[in-house]
């Protein structure tokens, strides 16, 4: 072992004070909370201190041996931006759920403590990993622990929802083993600084390496919930607790975004076919997680299928990277800081989440409805997400779609003429300007419904209005900084986002941007204005009037208008995968199976006399009157002590036999 | 005469088991037997450390010798083989007091741990062959303890199966004397005479693959596979426990020496028979999983995973490769050990709860944490997730195969086994998930803890604390398995 062992403790520790922490916990409750707080606060620090460490000079740590091969860490750039979204989603998440547990009066919630702190290690095992060997350790770990997290509550969703994550989970992995398996053995090197040396000096065939990486993303591809492998995320970020549900959107997707980003910079560079799939992928992914939330009628359903279209936008920017070649500074930016904000944007997000089912113990929209009128602090928290989550100029997501956007509309410039690839690509924009005018629109519709709407049943709008105490004070200042954050980083773009950027162009071998881009110019903030134009349009022609009914006392209510029939995994992943397929499957493998037997039956039908089992006449004196005393069906004793002797008359006919046949 | 030594470890057990039978008083034999096999392994684990013991014990005829020979194969399987026979006899004194008759099936399970020294130890295919019908022998009054029509009707299917098998073994030693001059000892790179074999060359391939097939009998691999899971489910459970975790290896370590010590791997690379033997091997390991994952009854499903399993052995053998043959004998100490711990754990469920389907265990996790923790790591293993052992072995079988000699059909073998992993996963994880999660309603009130007693869960915990711990610290064992590959795959 060798490095900065600081490296070791960021990933490690978790998993040692998660352990200690569940022992903890069958002593002493409230103790266990505060000392979950005051590990993920360590590890919190710890991270800061690492990335003022590596900030400058970037540090390395090897443990050789370990599971075989070895693992090798890195602190540098990208990998520290991500170390401190990690830390700070699980401080602030692990605060809450105190609170979020203590209210709802949760079972298992040592449990709940120890794997959350388990997923924490793996995560920063993958953020830290500097090989592919490393990342995937890690990321099957995080699947596992992760995995309890979605089932905590073990209601029959949450079941069921927890089979998907983990099916899908499993599967992904394994796909992903597959790729790296291939890679491997092909160029003979997972470690990522050297990938792109080891594909030339190999002379692999094309094919091979595009093919890995395709298998490779699969695994990272469910994670982020990238189409046709998203079906599980709406189900189990709807299942699992607020604060895990946050985890899940604001780390664990980002982890497999993480192992996209490593393939878009370290295995297939600047390919085109590459970008082409994670871009058409990213485009189905944002366009089918908006209109899921825009149809949602469930607060936490709608935040769930919005990080599923936020990482799509952010599947975008990938797939533009690769696509630009060279030039791709900007998709590389792009792309990071929609990964930055979106993060923090869904922490806050979850958390107010948290604070309405911990209250109301419900996300329907037309039972929540109204709760947040007169509680100005929560609202205007929501409100500063919601913008920035929308593009608003001046809020940060603003800043990394206009990026994404810009890198889009730099391709489509590159066209000559009108050709067919130009006309797919300005679809692609269109698509993109659509879906963020989509993301206003279904913000505005749950912001609307549970911060400004009053419920139709004035009893309980009146009882909403009257409880003032909805949260503790710790969480009210964590919500604090987050609202504060959004504005701040959204009109200060240069001295927060491109520092960021900067960061993070090593890790997907970006050159860094020419140009600093004017975020505030007035084609840019145009482009927000259009596409926020068309969320509104939306919302008011489409959402209110088509989406809302009226109903028996003539009041309008949301009403869930989602056509379930389009649920792909219970009608087609579900009956393929776990009926179909089994089945022919196991019939196949019987039908090799019996071959053995068959020859058993055979070799015993030949040589074996069956004597007719002897018939026994009913004896019908004793009939209804009791039962037939029951006789153990034994065979006599000794049948073991006869095959002892049969050994040595074995042994006797074998010495025989080889004398005849050696001499 | 240092090579006597070979003989304490084998007559051991064997004498000690002889004693073992009239014996009455229930403490007493535990002593013994505890006292004999903690003893044997450790001398196993001893001679591990020494070198290049030989004993020819007696002269059948002129070239035909029982003897001994201690080389790097035989340390190995022996080592593993002593170390799980001792922790799973703890596990059977407890377990075995529900089945009655303690002291025979203690009496031959002590017996056949002296016997399976004697295999490892084997100095040529003669000595091997007579270990290998002892051990079958040996071995049926373990699966027929219970001496239900059924068990006895299993008993004699295993019976059938392996003294069958063997019997190809048997037809394949004629022969490769024959070409081997006379001389069956076990040599790394093979005995075959080049100028005896000369233009019988398709003859001796043919003898391999049925001697291959034969001694995979036993290890569960097509078409001599269909006695596994018929005999399991009847076995008491350490009966289950071993035969599926060691038993099984014995076939292994059966082919290993034909492939390596007698016919040698350059006869076979690159041809039919190679071919064909990964095909079985591939088949087989699909095959197990696909029906492990449809059977309902949890030993009869863990037995069909271990014909899945330990086919994967068997691939990375026929192979052929440094790197798959590195895999294989990992594979073969992974799974020795996950499925030691899987079939205890089912005998800690039945033990405890009478319950033996997969459907019956709602809340097992609950009653019995720490039988269920340690199946859990056992699954996990079994499946091949990081970072537990099963994982690293599958990794060297994978990319062994992905090498570009094997071609398209490297590609369909690391998919099977990606694929009978995904299955593994399919038939383990639903278990783990309703012991653990038996949701919201499920009476919490009426939990009543059933967690066996220490004879139970102490070798259970030794096992997964292996099961994690040669995963993430794999070095020594590496080291060990590249020492037989320098030897029977020279560069």
């Amino acid at each position: 072992m060798s490095g900065n062992l600081l490296i070791l403790f960021l990933v490690f520790f978790p998993f040692a004070a998660g352990l200690v922490n569940y022992i903890l916990g069958r002593h002493s409750k409230a103790g266990r909370d505060r000392v979950a707080v005051l590990i993920t606060a360590i590890e919190l620090a710890a991270a800061i201190v690492l990335v003022a460490m590596s900030f400058e000079t970037p540090t390395d740590l090897y443990w050789e041996g370990f599971a075989g091969f070895g693992l090798h860490f890195r602190a540098d750039g990208f990998r520290l931006v991500m170390i401190m979204i990690a830390g700070i989603a699980w401080f602030f998440t692990t605060v809450q759920s105190i609170e979020y547990f203590n209210r709802l009066s949760s079972r298992n919630r040592n449990r709940y403590y120890m794997f959350m702190l388990w997923t924490l290690g793996a995560t920063m095992g993958i953020f830290l990993s500097a090989d592919l060997y490393t990342t995937f350790i890690f990321f099957e770990v995080m699947t596992f622990t992760s995995y309890v997290l979605v089932i905590h509550g073990e209601s029959e969703k949450a079941i069921d929802a927890s089979k998907s994550y983990l099916g899908f989970g499993v599967f992904g992995g394994l796909v992903t083993l597959m790729g790296l398996f291939m890679l491997k053995a092909n160029i003979g090197t997972l470690e990522m600084d050297q990938i792109l040396d080891a594909i030339k000096m190999s002379g692999a065939n094309y094919g091979i390496i595009l093919a890995s990486g395709l298998l490779i993303l699969v695994g990272f591809g469910v994670k982020a919930g990238m189409y046709p492998l998203h079906t599980w995320l709406p189900k189990a970020y709807v299942a699992a607790p607020e604060p895990a549900t946050a985890l899940l959107s604001a780390v664990l997707s980002k982890a497999g975004i993480f192992g996209i980003f490593v393939v878009t910079g370290q295995v297939l560079l600047h390919d085109y076919t590459w970008g082409l799939v994670i871009l058409i992928a990213g485009t189905l992914t944002m366009l089918t997680g908006a209109m899921l939330a825009v149809f949602s009628v469930n607060f936490k359903r709608t935040i769930a299928c919005s990080s599923m279209s936020q990482i799509g936008f952010i599947l975008v920017g990938t797939g533009m990277q690769a696509i630009l070649g060279e030039h791709n500074a900007i998709a590389v930016q792009g792309s990071v800081l929609h990964l930055v904000n979106h993060s923090f944007i869904k922490l806050a997000l979850f958390m107010v989440a948290g604070v309405i089912f911990m209250n109301l113990k419900d996300f329907d929209l037309n039972k929540i409805r109204g709760w947040g009128r007169n509680k100005w602090l929560i609202k205007l928290v929501s409100g500063s997400a919601i913008l920035g989550v929308a593009g608003v100029p001046f809020f940060n997501g603003y800043i990394s779609k206009t990026l994404i956007h810009e890198s889009l509309v730099e391709y489509i410039a590159m066209f000559p003429e009108t050709t067919g690839m130009a006309v797919i690509f300005k679809i692609i924009e269109a698509l993109f300007i659509f879906t963020g005018g989509l993301t206003f629109c279904y913000m505005l519709k749950i912001f609307t419904a549970v911060f400004i709407e009053k419920n139709n049943d004035p009893e309980l709008q009146a009882e909403y209005d009257g409880k003032s105490k909805y949260t503790s004070v710790p969480v009210k200042i964590l919500l604090v900084i987050l609202g504060v954050l959004f504005p701040v980083i959204g009109i200060l773009p240069h001295f927060t986002q491109d520092v960021i950027g900067e960061m993070s162009q090593h890790f997907l071998n970006g050159h860094g941007l020419e140009k600093e881009v004017a975020y505030f110019s007035w084609t840019n903030i145009s482009g927000a204005l259009a596409s926020l134009a068309i969320g509104a349009l939306f919302y008011f022609l489409i959402v209110r009037p088509c989406l809302m009914k009226k109903n028996a006392d003539g009041k309008k209510e949301y009403i869930d208008a989602w056509n379930y029939g389009l649920d792909m995994e219970k009608y087609f992943y579900r009956p393929a995968l776990l009926t179909v397929l089994p089945f022919i499957g196991a019939f196949a493998a019987r039908l090799v199976f019996i071959v053995g037997d068959g020859i058993a039956w055979l070799y015993k039908s030949l040589f074996f006399i069956n004597r007719p089992e002897r018939f026994n006449p009913k004896e019908e004196d004793e009939f209804a009157l009791y039962e037939k005393p029951q006789k153990a069906e034994k065979v006599p004793r000794g049948i073991s002590y006869s095959l002892l002797l049969f050994v040595i008359g074995m042994v006797a006919v074998l010495y025989f036999i080889i004398l005849v046949a050696f001499n | 005469m240092a090579g006597v030594t070979l003989l304490i470890p084998i007559l051991l057990p064997v004498i000690a088991g002889l004693f073992v039978f009239p014996m009455k008083d229930a403490k007493a034999r535990k002593i013994l037997i505890s006292v004999i096999l903690v003893l044997n392994a450790a001398i196993v684990c001893g001679m591990a450390f020494t070198d290049g013991l030989r004993l020819n014990l007696w002269t059948i005829a002129d070239n035909m010798v029982v003897g001994f020979q201690l080389d790097s194969v035989s340390k190995f399987f022996a080592c593993i083989m002593a170390i799980i026979w001792m922790l799973v006899a703890f596990f059977a004194y407890e377990y075995i007091q529900h089945e009655g008759d303690e002291s025979r099936f203690l009496g031959f399970y002590t017996m056949t741990g002296g016997i399976l020294v004697g295999l490892c130890y084997s100095g040529n295919l003669i000595t091997l062959y007579m270990f290998f019908e002892i051990m079958s022998i040996m071995t049926v009054p373990l699966v027929i303890h219970s001496r239900t029509k059924e068990a006895i009707a299993a008993g004699m299917k295993y019976l059938g199966y392996s003294i069958f098998g063997a019997g190809f073994g048997l037809f394949g030693l004629f022969f490769i004397n024959r070409f081997a001059g006379g001389n069956l000892i076990f040599r790394p790179g093979g005995v075959l005479d080049p100028s005896l074999v000369e233009g019988h060359e398709t003859l001796v391939l043919v003898v391999t693959l049925i001697m291959v097939i034969g001694f995979g009998a036993k290890a569960g691999m097509i078409p001599l596979q269909a006695w596994l899971p018929t005999a399991h489910p009847v076995a008491p459970a350490p009966a289950s426990a071993v035969l599926s975790g060691i038993i099984t290896k014995a076939g292994v370590l059966a082919i290993i020496r034909v492939l390596f010590y007698q016919v040698g791997p350059e006869m076979l690379r690159g041809t039919w028979v190679q071919y064909m033997l990964i095909i079985l091997a591939l088949t087989t390991v699909f095959v197990g999983s696909m029906l492990a994952f449809k059977e309902k009854l949890l030993k009869k499903r863990l037995a069909y995973s271990s014909v899945s399993q330990v086919s994967y052995v068997l691939f990375g053998l026929f192979l052929l490769t440094p790197a798959s043959v590195e895999g294989a004998l990992l594979q073969v100490v992974f799974h020795a050990i996950a499925k030691n711990i899987l079939f205890l754990c089912a005998g800690a469920i039945i033990y405890k709860t009478h319950k033996t389907y997969v459907y019956e265990l709602r809340g097992i996790g609950k009653q019995m944490p720490i039988v269920m923790w340690c199946f859990t790591i056992a699954s996990l293993s079994l499946v091949g997730i990081p970072p537990f052992a099963g994982f690293f072995s599958k990794w060297y079988l994978a990319t062994a195969s992905l090498a570009p000699e094997f071609g398209a059909l490297g590609i369909v073998g690391a998919a099977v086994l990606l694929l009978s992993a995904l299955l593994t996963a399919g038939y383990l994880f639903p278990i783990v998930q309703t012991a653990f999660f038996p949701g919201k309603d499920y009476n919490y009130e009426g939990l009543v803890k059933t967690e066996p007693n220490a004879y139970m869960t102490v070798p259970l915990i030794i096992l997964s604390v292996l099961a994690l711990g040669l995963g993430v610290m794999p070095v020594g064992l590496t080291d060990a398995i590249s020492g037989i590959i320098s030897v029977i795959l020279p560069v």
